[in-house]
Parts: C-alpha cells; sequence; structure tokens
C-alpha cells in the first residue's frame, strides 16, 4: 500500500520479525515498526499477529455510540482477547474512546446475566430459555383477552442491530398496537421533527469527516465527551484554521477547545440563535440568492428574527451582546460553517424548535447542503439513527411512512400479510392509525391517574435494551413498574428496572447477547450502514435478539394467534435476509436500500476510500461513499453523504429539499426550487407518490433523468403546520426568570390535550411553578449530561471493571459561588432535591451525590451525569438484583429531578433545564 | 538505530480526556485494579486554559529509576524502551521516589495494601509473564496501544526521528493554511 512506500526498506517481514524476536535476548529487540506519513499513525496496524496460529482479527463495529468506530478484535482460539486498530475504517482511522477499547471487558464479563430469570414471592429463580418465552407468550395472551392489546407496552432499542430494531416493530404490528417507543423518543425525536419539517429528513445532513472542511464549527453540546473520536475530524478542521464555538452552560471539555464560549442559560437557544440571525440579517451576510432559490418563507423568519436583537438576545440568554455578536461574525465569515448538536439542543419542551432554529440559520447563510456546512446532529447510541429509521416508534411504521392506512398497506405487502389481518390484531381500526404512548409517558399509562387516550392502562411492559436512569421523573418511574402485572427485561446484564422495582413478583429476565454475538448492520449518526461481524458465540447462554423475537414470535403462533407463522417466513437466511428482502424492500421512503452484500465489500476494499471525503477511488467499489449513506437508490448508487447538495447529480449522491408538502404553500408561494424543481414522482416519471410505494423499482429512468424520486423543493423556513410555524422564544417550565415567562410564557395546554396516549400541560405547569414562588425554594438551574466513561443507563459500563475504575462516581457539578454559599465543599456529600413527583403525591425528588465544586459552570446552574443507578433517594438497591449482577459501581439517577416538560410535538422529555436546590442537610418533605 | 519515545501533541491535536489511552492500555495488558501505566491528568480544570496531558512512562534516555534501583532489575534496551525483570524486584518504592514522572506503579496486594513488585509501561513490548503458556519467550513489536487509539491523535508514540516529523507536518500544515499567520497555534 502507497503510504508506507518512504519507509518499506526498513520493514521486517512477519517471519523475519518472528526470527529476530526469538534470537532477542530480553535487553535487545529490533522493530519492525515503520512510520506512515500520510496519517497520524506512526506504526502500521497490528496485523501481523494475525499469522500467529488460532488468531484471528475480526473487523467489527463499536457497540456504544453512533460515531460508529470500526476495531479489529482478536480473538485467540475463539476467546476474545483483545483490540487491535482498524486503521482504514474511514471514519476513525483505528481510533477509539474508552468505551470503545475497552469492549472485550464489557462483552465478556462475569456479572452478565447467565439465564433467563423470574422473580416470585420476593425470590429470583433461574427457568429455561422455554419456560420463560412460554410465560410470557401466555401472559401476553392474557393480557389481550382481559384489557385489549393496548395494555402491553414495548420499549425497544437503539443498542441493537438494524434488523433486531425493524423486528421489534414488526412485532408489535403483529400484536396490534402502536405502543411501542425507544430511546430516541427521548434523544433526537425533536431532530426528526425539526429538521424534518424543514428540509424532508430529520437526519444528521453531513458527516464527521465532512467537519473537517469546515471554517467554522459552533458546538452546543460537547463532542470531546459524548463523542470523542470524532474529534479526529474536528482537530483537523481546526488545523486548516477553523474557529471554533461552544455554547454551554458549561465550560466543557470541548469550550476547553473552542476560541469561544457562549455560557448560555439552560433553555435559551433560541434567543441565542435568533440575536445570531439578527445580526447576520443586520449587516446583510445572508445569502440571498440560495435564499430566493431554494427556500420558502423567508418574510415570516425575518419578522420573528427582527424581534430579536442582539441586546434581547442578551438579556434571555445570559451572553453578552458582543460575544453574540462575534459568534454570528464568524459564522458569516469564515464560510462553510456547521452546527453540531446533540441532547443540550433536543430535550426541552421546545426541542423541535431549537432544531428548526438551527436549521433556519444555516438557511440564512446558505451553509445547507454545503460541503462542510448542514447541520450535525450527533446521535447517541450505536444504532440509534437505525432504529429510528426502521421506526421502534410510537408514530410511524419503518422509514417514517407514519401510521395512516396506506403506510400499513405498503409494509403488510412486504410482510406478506393479508391487510386484514392486520387491522383484525387492533383494539380497532383506529388504534392503527392512532400514535401510542411514548418513552417519556407510558408511565402515565400504567398509572392511569391522568385522562388517558386508551380504555385499558398498561399492564405489561418489555424493556428491551432500554434503560431506566435515562427516564425523566424516575420516582414515578419506578412506580409505574410495581404496579405493572408483569415487566420483561431483556438485556445482556440486568438492567436497574429490575432492582428498582421493590416488587415481589412478575418480573421476567432474558440475557439477551451483546451486539458483537451476532452479525448484523449498524447505521453510525450520518446514515452510513456499516456491517458488524459476529466476534464470538453468544456466551453465558444468552441469544441474540432477532433470535428471541423469532423465538418468541413462535410461541405466540401457538398460544394467541397463528398468523404469528407469518413473522419469520422470509427469512432463511439471518441478518441478511431481513435486510434484503425486506428492509430494503419496503423502506423506500428514505432510500434505505443498501445490499448487505455491498456493505461487506466495502469492509473488504476499506483501504479504498477516502477520510477527506469518504468516496472509493479504484476497485470494485468504485465511487461509493462509505457506509453507503441514505438515499442510496439502487445497487449502483453510491449512497448520498451530504444531504439536499444539488450541485451534483443525483447519481453520483445529489438530490435536493425534499417536496413534501406538496407544490404550493398556504400563502400561495412555490414550494418547488427554483432550480429544476418539480413534485415527488411515479417511477415513470408522472408526478406522484409512486417512488415510496412501489415496491420493485429501481429508480434508474429517474435517476438517468437527474430527478430526485422525492421531488426537488424548497427548505421551509416557515412550517405552517407547527405550534410555533417559526421558533420564538419560551421560557423553561421550571424558570429561574419568572419576569420574562409572561413575555415568552409555554405553551398553553390546549396545545397539547391527549397528546399521544395521555393528558398533557405546559402553561398551567409553568403557572403554578411560578405562582408557588418554587423558584425561591428550588433556586439552581439543573441541567444534565455525559460522561465519557459511561453510556445510557450505564448498567454495562458501570459493570465493565475498566471503565468503573476510570469513572467511579456520581457527582453534582456546582460553581464555587453557589457551593460556598451554602456551606458546601468540594467532595461533601449533599442533596439535590426538586418538586418533581409531587404532582404525584410522591415525596419531593431526591439525590444523594457528592459535590464537585467548579468553575466550570455557569454560576446558578448545576450538573450531574445521568448514567447512574443502585441508589434511589439515598438508599441502595442493590440487595434486590439477583446473586452476582450489580453492577461493579452504583450512584444516584439524575433523572429523577427533571421537570415535567414535554415537547409538543414529540413528546420528548425536558431533562436539560429544571430546577434544583442543593444542601448539606436532607431537604424536609 | 531508532529511540522510542512518547510526546502528547500540546498545540492543535490536543487531548480532551477520553481516557481511550488509559482504557486500551488495560485492555491490552490487562494490569489490574490501581495499576495506572497511563494516566491523563488535567490542570486548570474550568478554568479558561484547561489542559489535559497523557502521562505514560517517557523512556527517559537517562532514566533515574534505572539508576537508584538497589537490585538492578530496571534496563535498558538497545531501542531505548526501559523494562525490568519483575521477578527480582523487591517492591521497595525507590525507582517511584526517583522518576520525576510518577510513572512507576505498584499493585495493592494483601490485607494492607502493602506494595506489590514494581509496573510500568512496557511500550507494549511484553507482557512481565514474559512465558506463554508452553513456557515460550512472549515478544512482542513496540506498537503501544495508547498511541493506536488515542482518539484525538495528541499521543504520539514512536522512533523519535517520525515524531520529529510528525510534528513538523502537522505544524507545517497549520502554517501553510493560514497563509502564514499563526494565528490557530495558541487559541488562549
Ligand atoms: S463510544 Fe463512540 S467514540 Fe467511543 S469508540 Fe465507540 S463509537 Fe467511537
Ligand atoms: S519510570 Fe520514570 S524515570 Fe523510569 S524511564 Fe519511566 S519516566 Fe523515566
Ligand atoms: S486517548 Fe488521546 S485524547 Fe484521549 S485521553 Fe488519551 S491522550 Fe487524551
Amino acid at each position: 500500500m502507497g503510504g508506507y512506500s518512504r519507509f518499506s526498506e526498513l520493514r521486517f517481514s512477519r517471519r523475519s520479525f518472528l526470527k529476530a524476536s526469538a534470537a532477542a535476548t530480553a535487553g535487545v529487540l529490533l522493530g519492525g515498526y515503520v512510520t506512515r506519513d500520510s496519517s497520524a499513525r506512526l506504526f502500521e496496524p497490528v496485523n501481523a499477529q494475525e499469522a500467529e496460529s488460532g488468531t484471528k482479527l475480526i473487523k467489527t463495529i463499536c457497540i456504544f455510540c453512533a460515531v460508529g468506530c470500526g476495531v479489529k478484535a482478536r480473538v485467540e482460539n475463539g476467546v476474545l482477547t483483545g483490540l487491535e486498530p482498524w486503521d482504514e475504517n474511514p471514519i476513525n482511522g483505528g481510533r477509539m474512546c474508552c468505551k470503545g477499547a475497552s469492549i472485550p471487558s464489557s462483552v465478556v464479563n462475569d456479572r452478565r446475566l447467565k439465564s433467563p430469570m423470574i422473580k416470585e414471592g420476593g425470590k429470583w429463580r433461574k427457568v429455561s430459555w422455554d419456560g420463560a418465552l412460554t410465560a410470557i407468550a401466555k401472559k401476553m395472551k392474557d393480557i389481550r383477552e382481559k384489557y385489549g392489546p393496548d395494555a402491553v407496552f414495548f420499549a425497544g432499542s437503539a443498542h441493537v442491530t438494524n434488523e433486531a430494531a425493524y423486528l421489534q416493530r414488526k412485532f408489535m404490528a403483529f400484536w396490534g398496537s402502536n405502543n411501542i417507543d425507544h430511546q430516541a423518543r427521548i434523544c433526537h425525536s425533536t431532530t426528526v421533527a425539526g429538521l424534518g419539517n424543514t428540509w424532508g429528513y430529520g437526519a444528521q445532513t453531513n458527516n464527521f469527516n465532512d467537519m473537517r472542511h469546515a471554517r467554522c464549527i459552533l458546538f452546543l453540546s460537547n463532542p470531546a465527551e459524548a463523542h470523542p473520536v470524532s474529534f479526529r475530524h474536528i482537530y483537523a478542521a481546526k488545523r486548516r484554521g477553523a474557529i471554533l464555538i461552544t455554547a454551554d452552560p458549561r465550560y466543557s471539555r470541548t469550550a476547553a477547545q473552542s476560541d469561544l464560549w457562549l455560557p448560555m442559560r439552560s433553555g435559551t437557544d433560541i434567543p441565542l440563535i435568533l440575536g445570531m440571525a439578527n445580526w447576520i440579517l443586520t449587516n446583510n451576510w445572508h445569502d440571498e440568492e440560495f435564499i430566493n432559490q431554494r427556500t420558502n418563507g423567508f418574510k415570516y423568519v425575518k419578522k420573528v428574527v427582527e424581534q430579536y436583537p442582539p441586546e434581547t438576545a442578551a438579556e434571555i440568554t445570559g451572553v453578552s451582546a458582543e460575544k453574540i455578536k462575534e459568534a454570528a461574525r464568524l459564522m458569516a465569515q469564515n464560510q462553510p460553517s456547521t452546527i453540531q448538536y446533540a441532547m443540550g439542543a433536543t430535550q426541552h419542551e421546545v426541542g423541535t424548535n431549537n432544531i428548526r432554529s438551527f436549521a433556519i440559520l444555516q438557511l440564512l447563510l446558505g451553509n445547507a447542503g454545503q460541503v462542510g456546512g448542514g447541520v450535525n446532529a450527533f446521535r447517541g447510541h450505536d444504532n440509534v439513527q437505525g432504529a429510528t429509521d426502521l421506526a421502534v416508534l410510537a408514530n410511524t411504521l419503518p422509514s417514517y411512512y407514519g401510521l395512516s392506512d396506506g403506510a400499513w398497506k405498503h409494509w403488510s405487502k412486504v410482510w406478506g400479510v393479508d391487510y386484514n389481518w392486520m387491522v383484525s390484531r387492533f383494539a380497532s381500526k383506529d388504534f392503527m392509525n392512532k400514535k401510542g404512548f411514548t418513552m417519556s409517558r407510558w408511565r402515565d399509562g400504567v398509572l392511569a391517574e391522568l385522562e388517558l387516550g386508551q380504555p385499558s392502562p398498561i399492564k405489561m411492559a418489555f424493556l428491551w435494551g432500554h434503560s431506566t436512569p435515562s427516564q425523566a421523573g424516575m420516582a414515578i418511574v419506578k412506580k409505574a413498574y410495581e404496579t405493572l402485572e408483569m415487566l420483561v427485561i431483556v438485556d445482556p446484564y440486568v438492567e436497574n428496572a429490575a432492582a428498582l422495582a421493590d416488587k415481589e413478583d412478575g418480573i421476567v429476565l432474558l440475557p439477551a447477547s451483546t451486539t458483537w454475538e451476532s452479525d448484523g448492520t449498524v447505521t453510525a449518526s450520518p446514515r452510513q450502514v456499516q456491517w458488524r461481524n459476529k466476534v464470538l458465540d453468544p456466551l453465558y447462554d444468552s441469544k441474540p435478539d432477532v433470535i428471541i423475537l423469532l423465538e418468541l414470535a413462535e410461541k405466540l403462533a401457538e398460544v394467541d394467534d397463528p398468523g404469528w407463522k407469518d413473522f419469520g417466513k422470509n427469512y432463511s437466511k439471518i441478518p441478511e435476509d431481513i435486510y434484503d428482502k425486506e428492509i430494503r424492500v419496503g423502506a423506500r421512503a428514505i432510500g434505505m436500500r443498501q445490499s448487505t452484500w455491498r456493505l461487506k465489500r466495502q469492509q473488504e476494499y476499506d483501504f479504498a476510500f477516502d477520510t477527506e471525503t469518504l468516496r472509493a477511488t479504484g476497485g470494485p467499489v468504485h465511487g461509493e461513499y462509505w457506509g453507503l449513506p441514505w438515499p442510496c437508490w439502487n445497487d449502483e448508487h453510491p449512497g448520498t453523504p451530504i444531504l439536499y447538495r444539488n450541485d451534483v447529480p443525483v447519481a453520483d449522491g445529489g438530490h435536493d429539499f425534499r417536496a413534501r408538502w406538496g407544490t404550493e404553500a398556504p400563502d400561495g408561494t412555490s414550494l418547488l426550487s427554483a432550480i429544476g424543481g418539480h413534485p415527488e414522482l411515479n417511477p415513470d416519471g408522472t408526478p406522484g407518490p409512486g417512488w415510496k410505494l412501489d415496491l420493485t423499482t429501481e429508480y434508474r429512468r429517474l435517476i438517468a433523468a437527474n430527478k430526485v424520486p422525492y421531488g426537488r423543493g424548497r427548505a421551509r423556513f416557515w412550517a405552517w403546520n407547527l405550534p410555533d410555524p417559526v421558533p420564538v422564544h419560551r421560557e423553561p417550565l421550571w424558570t429561574p426568570r419568572p419576569d420574562l415567562a409572561g413575555k415568552y410564557p409555554a405553551y398553553e395546554d390546549k396545545v397539547y390535550g391527549v397528546h399521544f396516549r395521555v393528558k398533557t400541560k405546559a402553561r398551567s405547569i409553568q403557572e403554578a411553578f411560578i405562582n408557588t414562588r418554587l423558584y425561591e425554594k428550588y433556586p439552581l438551574i439543573w441541567t444534565s449530561g455525559r460522561q465519557v466513561e459511561h453510556q445510557g443507563g450505564g448498567s454495562m459500563t458501570r459493570s465493565n471493571p475498566i471503565l468503573s475504575e476510570l469513572q467511579p462516581e456520581m457527582y453534582v457539578e456546582i460553581h464555587p459561588r453557589d457551593a460556598h454559599d451554602r456551606g458546601i465543599r468540594d467532595g461533601d456529600m449533599v442533596w439535590v432535591s426538586s418538586p418533581r413527583g409531587t404532582e404525584y403525591g410522591l415525596t419531593i425528588a431526591k439525590a444523594y451525590v457528592k459535590a464537585r465544586v467548579t468553575r466550570g459552570i455557569r454560576q446558578g446552574t448545576v450538573f450531574m451525569p445521568f448514567h447512574w443507578g443502585g441508589v434511589f433517594q439515598g438508599e441502595s438497591y442493590v440487595r434486590r438484583y439477583p446473586k452476582d449482577t450489580a453492577p461493579l459501581v452504583v450512584g444516584e439517577s439524575a433523572n429523577i429531578i427533571a421537570p415535567p416538560g414535554w415537547d409538543a410535538t414529540t413528546q420528548m422529555q425536558t431533562t436539560k433545564s429544571g430546577m434544583c436546590e442543593v444542601s448539606k442537610e436532607r431537604p424536609a418533605e | 538505530m531508532v529511540t522510542m519515545k512518547f510526546l502528547p501533541d500540546m498545540y492543535v491535536n490536543r487531548c480532551i480526556a477520553c481516557k481511550g489511552c488509559e482504557a486500551a492500555c488495560k485492555t491490552q495488558n490487562k494490569t489490574p485494579e490501581n495499576i495506572r501505566r497511563i494516566r491523563v491528568v488535567t490542570f486548570n480544570k474550568g478554568e479558561p486554559n484547561e489542559t489535559n496531558i497523557p502521562m505514560p512512562c517517557l523512556h527517559c534516555t537517562d532514566p533515574p529509576c534505572l539508576h537508584v534501583c538497589p537490585v538492578n532489575v530496571i534496563y535498558k534496551r538497545e531501542d531505548g524502551v526501559v523494562l525490568l525483570n519483575k521477578e527480582g524486584c523487591i517492591g521497595c518504592g525507590y525507582c517511584l521516589f526517583a522518576c520525576p514522572f510518577g510513572a512507576p506503579q505498584f499493585e495493592q496486594l494483601g490485607a494492607f495494601g502493602t506494595k506489590g513488585k514494581m509496573d510500568k509501561c512496557t511500550f507494549c513490548v511484553e507482557p512481565y509473564e514474559q512465558r506463554d503458556n508452553q513456557g515460550k519467550l512472549i515478544k512482542r513489536e513496540p506498537k503501544p496501544r495508547c498511541s493506536l487509539f488515542c482518539a484525538a491523535e495528541t499521543l504520539l508514540a514512536g522512533d523519535v526521528k517520525a515524531i520529529s516529523e510528525k510534528m513538523r507536518q502537522r505544524q507545517g500544515s497549520t502554517i501553510f493554511r493560514s497563509g502564514g499567520a499563526a494565528k490557530t497555534f495558541l487559541t488562549f
């Protein structure tokens, strides 16, 4: 390979190296190393060891976050013994953070659940797989007969493969309920709604590698800690002179590497961005040509933006007007510039609007659909993009088809089942089209103390690869677990719920394999699909998720309905058939049409891909983009690494804003691009929705004519279908600024009504908070976030001896001024409390944690990492875990403190802007 | 002649404290709890000049640890890697006195956590238990996993010449891209 040329004469072959080392005494060794000057790597990858007998290096993908880092697992005689860098993976070039670099200890670990278990009479009892699955199937049948299919809730997962995520959704379709949801609801659902409503698709527009080309990056999250390997590309941009700006109430590790820090108050993203937009318009830095040709509704945005001059924005956000103007100037004068964000922006009542505001800023600057530009939504779990695309969600079927009759007919056709049978599975046809309970409110469906949108409360729930600590209002979740008739937890480790619930009976645990114990595909944040090779056979009597789903369906065919026999009928080769025969055939609305053989071929020819562009040169993969990011229309299409580029042909990964709202806006203006605009098309080129309904077309005719199947439309500044067609500021429900809540109030309760399936409120909660002057009793702003060492609810990472050694602690970060005023010193144990839960007659929410006094946070704000569990309001519940399965390190769950707020569009929970008090004494009830 | 060294890039590719290096070391070398052959230290946490630096053993050219060892079990290979012969180590801890960087580690053994034998970075050339289960001597190439996995490409490791070359390239490219203005060198 070319990269080694200059020093290749120094290279020893593996054989001569072995000879040399065998001859070497302890003191002398000649190295077989070379330098490689085209990358930062100073050694060639350690492939040589593969030659040793019985050792295999298996290319696979990290199981933790959505950066999608590749790695080679070293397997010696069937035992996973270590890792070697997968140097040619163009996303990470072999690099990994501590979670990735310690995967062997997460996979092979004595604390894993070693057999199915059932809790009865307060005791954990081992059961056989057959016994456990039969018990579950029978209980499901029983629930259906007594309460109807909607009495079951299914929490699926973003930590499973695409195939398993897809089967989870299909499972609940066959069961006959839309009560299925997963992490994406409480992670990036507002991205899907915010970006989707602006330009058609709700995903990261560009990719990690593309950030190398940005000349200015505005961070609204903390990727140095949450997505560490992305920094490989961010630093490449920086080396080329890119300016980094971080907006965060914390002086995060990302802020520490940035040129400018905007210490904003939590929950004020919109005024910050609108203040920047105002300064951009004032100085005429906006891209008029782009706005005229490719967007719709500029005049509405202009009117709103005029109300947020930098001084007003400064008053709301707490960031000085000078800094806001400087940030605007840097973004405008260093183009292409990009915006990066994650949970800090999505997890608010106004999450959808937050994300819309980012898209709007990029549209104003003409940064959308550009190399080095776009909106880089960094997703969390390894496969959360895939699980979202494949709709482990209460509001849609796979590939964002929604829940309309048309959507059900489309998928029934793909599944090869009769649509009428499908209808018969549901309580009634209404419930088929009605959104289900979500991850953020399903507990209300169990407790049934509020008005519900279905006749029966939830009586049985699955937690299939979903954690408890990530859910807001933990005390209420706990009560819900205890109220259920049966709770089924499917996870490689014993998830918190099993022990948190103080419950004598009705908990079933199934040991799922980790995703290194089966083959499958996984979609990284930038829509790149990678093939994740199986590294090991399933350990400890565990089974891969796909297999458990198929076996449970077989059981249900016996006890529930013979129609379940069709559930797995299309698959003889797993997982390839699931992807190629169903996902690839049906997921047309996003063009998720990569074939698995192409993904495997990419892995083989990884070296042909360029880090800068992700495109392959030469070989059978010539012209393809890494991961064939969707839309990838057919087997010749290279994938679309950057969304909405209209300057390259469709055949080369170009396309346009999606013409999703017809051809004309309600005010009569055009929704079709001024550059070759056209509506969505049938495969034969006539206007119509055939592109997403035809199950056989390969789009060749459209692509040859450089037409985009879903049309060439305009991005919408003005989203008339949303509660706020243009984002405006709304104070958080629990606000430290009651003076601002009058001018910028929360949504009225009626905006929600019965939202998804439960009565939801906003304005009245805000008013109650202000009227009872709770902002005086709970004066500190509360926010939460990530620790680099842990992931999600932490049941895996906190059981990993390496990661729990690196980060053994739960804590609260507090500014010295706030701490010292309360007599708190660094390292003291303190109580963090909030009024959450009192609405259910529970005591106030509290958490007993260590104080970490630091200037790295805005005065008046405290921060807690959310990965922890095992302690509830000062009391350990480790004793309730089955023997030897509790994590190595435990702590309080931060999200118990979160306020009762939900996004008006997606029901995202509010876990980034609450209020609390911190005290040394246990707060009085 | 080659000389093995570590160098953390303190200019653009600054450490983000992701601890990939620490975890990679533990995964590769299976070191027990409390043994931290490499450790990321942070200065000025939360202040405008917050800085992280990964600190392994620096494989000194003239290693103080080697000079003070009373039983002479610390030795230096021709390629510069400083190692020790664990069997002969008496666990006195004198090397820790001498080392300017806190690199020597001691496993906590026994009920009172008394000192075990010294343990330190080996540049990944060998596990200290130098024989495999067939009694063969285990030797590996000097490819430190901390550096190979480093997320931010901060930690460079290898022959000093190669490191120097790499840093020249990095800084050269910075100067080249910014048209000669050294603005992006130090951001604070
Ligand atoms: S957790 Fe994310 S950044 Fe870390 S190694 Fe895995 S994919 Fe890469
Ligand atoms: S242990 Fe300390 S003194 Fe000895 S070589 Fe390493 S850094 Fe130098
Ligand atoms: S892997 Fe690199 S960036 Fe991460 S902590 Fe270690 S030196 Fe720092």
